[in-house]
């Protein structure tokens, strides 16, 4: 047997402590005990979405005021919707619970399914809470076994962004499309418009949310990702938009980019599809006159954005509280405060009937359209937001597609995947 | 050849026939021993037990973990076999995530290990102004990646980036490096060694400075060539150095994360820049699939125990040769 030189032994450790930090650690699976703690200091878990800590804590110091002994601590829980989730989960395992916190449309859903959010409707009930005032599509979208699990809050939706005087030089009326099919009759003329080294329209790729913008075309062709829970990829209307966006990128009329809006602002495309959140950024930057549109088509235009969910394993106090830091950040009169300030959308109905609003509408026509958009506005299909990886997913076949794979071949793979998916993660919980 | 310990009991010339003496070294030397041990013990507990808790635990947690489909909000997890591992060695990504992370992290080990020696011996002689330089070629280490890589956006933007402006200068039309996948890992790649070139700077640099003069002295008067000189004198002293480098840069260029996560998100295409470390967050964050994800943390695990294990099999040759 050799022997272990002092070296030697200092090299196996080196080796083994190395390696061991290369792995992962895993972080238990301990069911999350419910958590007690002071019901009247809350915490609550932001990426101040739309750069809106300073109007957060605005808000929140309103809401101290107007509930005297409660104290509200406003979390940094990430830079983005994800790492927020990704803090919730950590804390589920076996960290401290937040009282409130940020849900987006493609996260909520899998703390509901796992019981790890609060179903609202009760709560709000004792809490005399009002549902019916929430915009109905937005509210709907946290719909899930007969139970509302968050309430809307920086809620937004795409919308068609284009620079006018691109427009008026290629001829065109000052209006968004109608159809897809209307906008690749004035591609040509954009594009010679927009000139050499420009695009008629930027889209972002598909590691940057372009399968939230071609849920719109996937609609517009009588298509979509799924019916419920059944992967419609491969129906005709999905493949034919699918072709669509090969074709347009093929014919050099779109450029993908992680960015587009930064393009669009220095006047290097002619249109994008963007969030309404990103109005604010647009108008500040563009040199131009920008004008903006609905999507093309006719209710479908999909929603987006994030919500306000209650953990479930907290105390009933800190529920009851959390709901009415959620309810107060979200009434007519600080959605309005609170979309003004960021540019996404209010969330209650009889927001657009206060002056405040009516005013800002008047001065800003542009923001005027996301809000006139609303009723065209649809729930994404759930293998986008409700399947785990869904919009990842889907952005990685666009990607294929928009690279000049072949449609029918990409998409039936998609099909086979969300299946395999639902099968394997949602069908046995449901 | 005769036993020539004092302490064996000596019955052939007549000694005791009594209860042996106590073998072994005396009391005071024994007494000495035990407090090494307890000293020894002492010192390196705090270590070992924080190494045991943090390090040793989690991984076994993990390789546990793999073994289930725990879904990552799920309080219960459930065991699925080796289902997870037929499952990624039988995808098709498999192989794109396994390429992409082998030419990462041999392009970053060898370019940065490369580079990194060639300035050192560049910025060992006595220049004017070098230790301006070595400031400068060190200071991006201590950025973080995540800065590092937002600033690099801007660099390799098809739109507005510097390259794009360098390349226009010579007639050159940039590449789409965020579309093509390619080009983006090439980004993350050159991105990553821009970053870390400091770090193996300065430990060659120290290495350097800490060789010996007088094998300087005898190549000189023996008039050996600056190739024979690097090859002969200064290769052979920076072994050691070479060894240390190849495994720590080996094990933080498998780990990078930050700096993909911020420039392309494993795209373009999904997978286009997805290496092995970037493929558990994915699939534990954003699919949803922890069990799964601590399966391709444990076959990383694996794969870097054994080329960790190889590259000390491989020092401890040459070291004996």
């Amino acid at each position: 047997m050799n022997n272990v030189t002092r070296r030697g032994f200092l090299g196996l450790a080196g080796v083994a402590g190395a390696a061991g930090l290369s792995a992962c650690a895993g972080t238990g699976t301990s069911a999350t005990s419910n958590q007690g703690g002071d019901g009247n200091t809350l915490e609550f878990w932001s990426n101040h979405p739309g750069n809106s800590k300073p109007v957060e804590q605005e808000l929140i110091a309103a809401f101290q005021k107007a509930n005297p002994g409660i104290t509200v601590k406003l979390v940094d829980a990430g830079k983005n919707y994800e790492e927020v989730a990704q803090k919730f989960n950590g804390a589920l395992v076996g960290g401290t619970l937040p009282d409130l916190v940020v849900v987006s449309d493609v996260t909520w859903f899998n703390f509901a399914l796992n019981k790890q959010l609060t179903p609202l409707d009760d709560l709000m009930t004792t809490a005399k809470v009002d549902p019916s005032d929430y915009v109905d599509a937005l509210y709907g979208d946290y719909l899930f076994d007969g139970g509302h699990f968050a309430l809307p809050y920086s809620r937004s939706t795409p919308l068609f962004y284009y620079n006018k005087e691109i427009w008026s030089k290629a001829g065109l009326e000052d209006r968004g499309p109608k159809t897809w099919d209307e906008f690749k009759e004035w591609s040509e003329a954009l594009k010679a418009a927009a000139g050499n080294g420009k695009f008629a329209m930027e889209l972002p790729d598909g590691s940057n949310y372009l399968d939230w913008h071609f849920q719109n075309m996937a609609w517009g062709y009588g298509g979509g990702y799924s019916q419920e829970w059944t992967p419609t990829f491969t129906a005709e209307g999905t493949v034919k938009a699918g072709q669509y966006l090969q074709d347009i990128a093929k014919a050099g009329v779109v450029k993908f980019n992680a960015t587009p809006e930064a393009d669009f602002s220095a006047g290097l495309a002619g249109c994008i599809l963007q969030s309404t959140g990103s109005l604010g950024g647009i108008a500040k930057d563009a040199k131009f006159e920008v004008g903006t549109a609905f999507l093309p088509g006719e209710g479908n235009c999909p929603t987006g954005g994030a919500g306000l969910g209650i953990p479930a394993n907290i105390s009933d106090e800190r529920k009851a509280n959390a709901l009415k830091l959620a309810e107060f950040i979200t009434n007519a009169e600080n959605t309005v405060t609170f979309t003004q300030a960021t540019g996404y959308m209010p969330v209650r109905k009889s927001a657009v009937e206060l002056p405040a609003e009516k005013e800002y509408l008047a001065k800003n026509p542009n923001a005027k359209t996301a809000i006139d958009q609303l009723p065209q506005t649809r729930s994404q299909d759930n293998a986008r937001v409700l399947l785990p990886g869904g919009g990842a997913r889907i952005g990685k076949g666009l990607d294929q597609v928009a690279q000049g794979q072949d449609v029918a071949t990409v998409f039936a793979g998609l099909d086979k995947e969300s299946q395999q998916v639902f099968d394997n993660q949602i069908k046995s919980k449901l | 050849m005769p036993p020539t310990s004092t302490t064996q009991p000596d019955v052939a010339r007549g000694g005791t026939t009594g209860p042996p003496e106590p073998v072994g070294p005396p009391p005071r030397r024994s007494s000495g021993r035990a407090w090494e041990w307890s000293l020894a013990a002492l010192l390196l507990a705090p270590n070992l037990v924080l190494l045991i808790v943090f390090t040793y635990r989690p991984l076994l947690d993990n390789i546990r973990l793999s073994f289930t489909d725990w879904n990552i909000s799920a309080p219960v997890a459930n065991p699925v076999g080796f289902a997870n591992y037929v499952e990624w060695f039988g995808r098709e990504d498999t192989r794109t995530v396994l390429g992409n992370t082998l030419v990462f992290t041999v392009a970053t080990v060898g370019i940065s290990m490369g580079l990194g020696l060639g300035l050192a011996i560049l910025l060992d002689q006595r220049l004017r102004g070098r230790n301006l330089v070595r400031s400068a070629v060190f200071a991006p280490f201590v950025i973080s990646g995540a800065a590092v890589g937002v600033a690099f956006q801007f660099v390799f933007d098809p739109s507005f980036g510097l390259v794009r402006d360098l390349l226009a200068r010579i007639g050159v039309e940039a590449p789409d490096f965020y579309q093509r996948s390619g080009w983006a890992l090439f980004m993350v790649t050159f991105t990553y060694i821009w970053k870390n070139l400091g770090y193996t700077f300065v430990i060659y640099l120290a290495a350097l400075q800490g060789r010996r003069a007088d094998l300087d002295e005898a190549a000189e008067i023996d008039g050996a060539s600056p190739w024979t000189h690097f090859r002969k004198v200064l290769l052979p002293q920076l072994r050691p150095t070479t060894f240390f480098l190849s495994i720590t840069v080996l094990l933080s260029s498998v780990q990078v994360f930050d700096i993909i996560n911020v420039m392309t998100r494993g795209g373009p295409v999904g997978d286009g820049t997805m290496t092995l470390v970037y493929q558990v967050y994915r699939e534990t964050f954003v699919n949803q699939r922890a069990g799964y994800g601590a399966t391709v943390a444990t076959v990383m695990f694996l794969i870097l125990l054994v080329v960790t294990v190889v590259q000390v099999r491989i020092m401890d040759k040459g070291q004996r040769s």
